[in-house]
């Protein structure tokens, strides 16, 4: 297995893929993270100067003291994992239409032994590419943002935690889907379509139904719950009692609408991810590559 | 695990794609020691069956196994089977030193090892250059390195000549025979007995995904009486003392000579002496394992001869 492990790594860094993804990754990371921090600049330029006492009193602290930052980190990662999904997407898809699929079989003990390996290889891969994603998202916000918007010590280091971890379970999504669509741009239109604009109507169909818990069962919905939720917690842990209704708004916010628990959605994610790679795997292990 | 035994052995293997019937109920068995071609026109299953024992496509029905084993049991297969096959890709963005460290990883054998199969085939000097800019002969070379790199027992390359120059082909026939010469076995497909009669040793021919000849190509070649053709002086005296000597096959060409079966051609000539016939001209015909080939393997996608056009009436105008 490790020889595999060993194959599929060079695979990746033999050709330019990994970072002629990496640096739009990066690039866009950086610019939610600018941005980020100059929206909240701005709201809570704004908010201190306006009538907002009631905001105020419901949150316990004043607005400068808001960490305003959480939500648009949460907002970053969630669009800068879309690349290393992409990523993932060409593990096995791209090797079937380049048939180079064909020499990974024939050197492999089996068909299964090959897929694992290669989960693993792109397993370390989401973990690299959410690494770089919140150290630019970072960059971006203390950059535009005062002090007292960004979370402290702990929150960074929960943050980076569900950041490599979304990054990790989007990248395996990828991979699954890839396996299920051989075809590299089939998959890859299908993922950006679903997660880009298919998912987002099918939130607003839901809430508009009245029925918002669904949304945390969703892929999309819980790959955002994950990081939205641990953003909303950090936000309210500093802001004393917040009613339910405010709670609620916050959560929409940060893009963790009728969202689960942060770790219950990364499960639910998880599974989703292992659903997909299952059948992906079954197509791949019966398929004739001929 | 494999009983190491170098036998390829397939035994009433048959692929069913949807309707169509790829492999037919087709058996035999191929020994180490001596390069076997695999031959059949084009469609006639040759590519499903080298598929189908290399485990990348699944049979409908028999089995066909190397060292005793269906290709998933073989443990690690690249050290005991390697294979070039058509439509067999690269990553164009990779180079060949590159693309061969990463199957030697898989494989587990050390970086050195694909230096040496890249030096092996010919194309040390390319090493560093990226695999999108070969030729066609140069991928096929690349692509034999890469079945050479776990130095394995068995090998089966699908039309390893095609994209070869003559040279190319001329030193991979050598390749091979020493190869096998080594004790290990090798299965080589072509559509075309010409470009192979020199290489192999034993033949296995296909058609319609059946079996219509397998066994040495020398059985082959005696498959098929030779004739003695000769132009005699009197055609009928020395037919007379032929038969009188027991030879009962001849029969007369159109151009008027005279064919022989079953002898050689100093026995006619003898025969002739004796009878007082003059031999104008006498030739052994040579053994047309081309024509043998077609016959065997003809039909399957039979065309008609162009029908000759009818004549024009020319009229309606003076």
């Amino acid at each position: 297995m490790g020889n595999l492990v060993q194959a599929e790594l060079r695979k990746t860094t033999t050709t330019g893929l990994w970072w002629g993804l990496l640096i739009p990754t990066a690039v866009l990371a950086l610019g939610w993270g600018l941005a980020t921090g100059l929206l909240g600049q701005f709201f809570v330029d704004f908010a201190s100067t306006s009538d907002v006492d009631d905001v105020s009193d419901f949150l316990g602290v004043t607005p400068d003291q808001w960490k305003v930052s959480l939500f648009g980190i949460a907002r970053a990662i969630n669009i800068s994992t879309i690349f290393p999904m992409v990523f993932g997407a060409m593990a096995v898809s791209g090797e079937i239409n380049r048939r180079t699929i064909t020499t990974t079989f024939l050197t492999s003990p089996s068909r299964m032994h090959a897929m694992l390996a290669k989960m693993l290889v792109y397993v370390l891969w989401g973990a690299i590419y959410g690494l770089v994603i919140m150290l630019f998202i970072a960059v971006g916000v203390v950059f535009t943002s005062d002090s007292g918007q960004l979370p402290d010590a702990g929150g960074w280091a929960m943050l980076t935690l569900v950041c490599v971890l979304s990054s990790i379970l989007m990248t395996m999504l990828g991979v699954g889907v890839g396996a299920l669509i051989p075809n590299v741009a089939g998959t890859v239109v299908l993922l950006l379509l679903y997660f880009l604009v298919i998912e987002n109507v099918l939130h607003l169909v839901l809430a508009y139904l009245e029925v918002p818990s669904v949304i945390g069962f969703l892929p999309n919905g819980s790959i955002n719950g994950l990081t939205g939720s641990v953003a909303v917690d950090l936000f309210l842990s500093s802001a004393g009692v917040v009613p339910p209704e405010i709670e609620d708004v916050l959560r929409a916010i940060a893009g963790a609408g009728g969202a689960l628990d942060w770790w219950w959605s990364g499960l639910v994610f998880l599974a989703w991810s292992g659903v997909v790679f299952a059948g992906g795997w079954a197509v791949t292990q019966s398929k004739d590559i001929t | 695990m494999h009983d190491g035994s170098g036998l390829i052995a397939v035994q009433n293997l048959t692929k069913q794609f949807g309707p169509v019937t790829a492999v037919q109920n087709l058996s035999f068995t191929v020994s180490p020691g001596s390069v076997t071609g695999f031959l059949g026109p084009n469609g006639a299953g040759k590519t499903t069956t080298l598929r189908m024992l290399l485990g990348l496509v699944k049979p409908t029905g028999g089995t066909a196994t190397i060292n005793g084993r269906p290709f998933h049991q073989l443990g690690q297969p690249g050290r005991v089977v390697g294979a070039v096959l058509e439509a067999q890709g690269f990553h164009p963005a990779r180079s060949a030193r590159n693309h061969l460290r990463v199957y030697a990883a898989a494989i587990g054998v050390p970086d050195a090892q694909a230096d040496q199969v890249l030096g092996l085939v010919g194309l040390g000097s390319a090493a560093d250059r990226k695999v999108g800019g070969f030729s066609l002969g140069m991928k096929q070379r690349l692509a034999l390195a890469t079945a050479l790199l776990g130095d394995p027992q068995v090998l089966v390359l699908d039309e390893p000549a095609n994209g070869l120059d003559p040279e190319g082909i001329a030193w991979l026939r050598t390749f091979l025979q020493s190869y096998a010469r080594m004790g290990r076995t090798v299965l080589i497909s072509s559509h075309l007995l010409a470009e192979v009669e020199q290489t192999v040793d034993q033949v296995v021919i296909i058609s319609r995904g059946q079996t219509m000849f397998y066994g040495p190509l020398e059985q082959l070649r005696q498959s098929q009486q030779r004739r003695v053709l000769v132009q005699p002086s009197d055609l009928n005296a020395l037919a007379t003392a032929l038969r009188a000597e027991g030879v009962q096959a001849i029969e007369q060409l159109p151009d008027g000579r005279l064919a022989v079966s079953g002898v050689d051609s100093k026995q006619v000539a003898d025969s002739a002496l004796r009878a007082g016939v003059s031999i104008y001209g006498i030739q052994e015909e040579q053994v047309d394992l081309e024509r043998l080939f077609f016959q065997l393997t003809s039909g399957q996608y039979a065309g008609y001869a162009p029908a000759p056009a009818p004549f024009k009436q020319q009229g309606g105008w003076a």
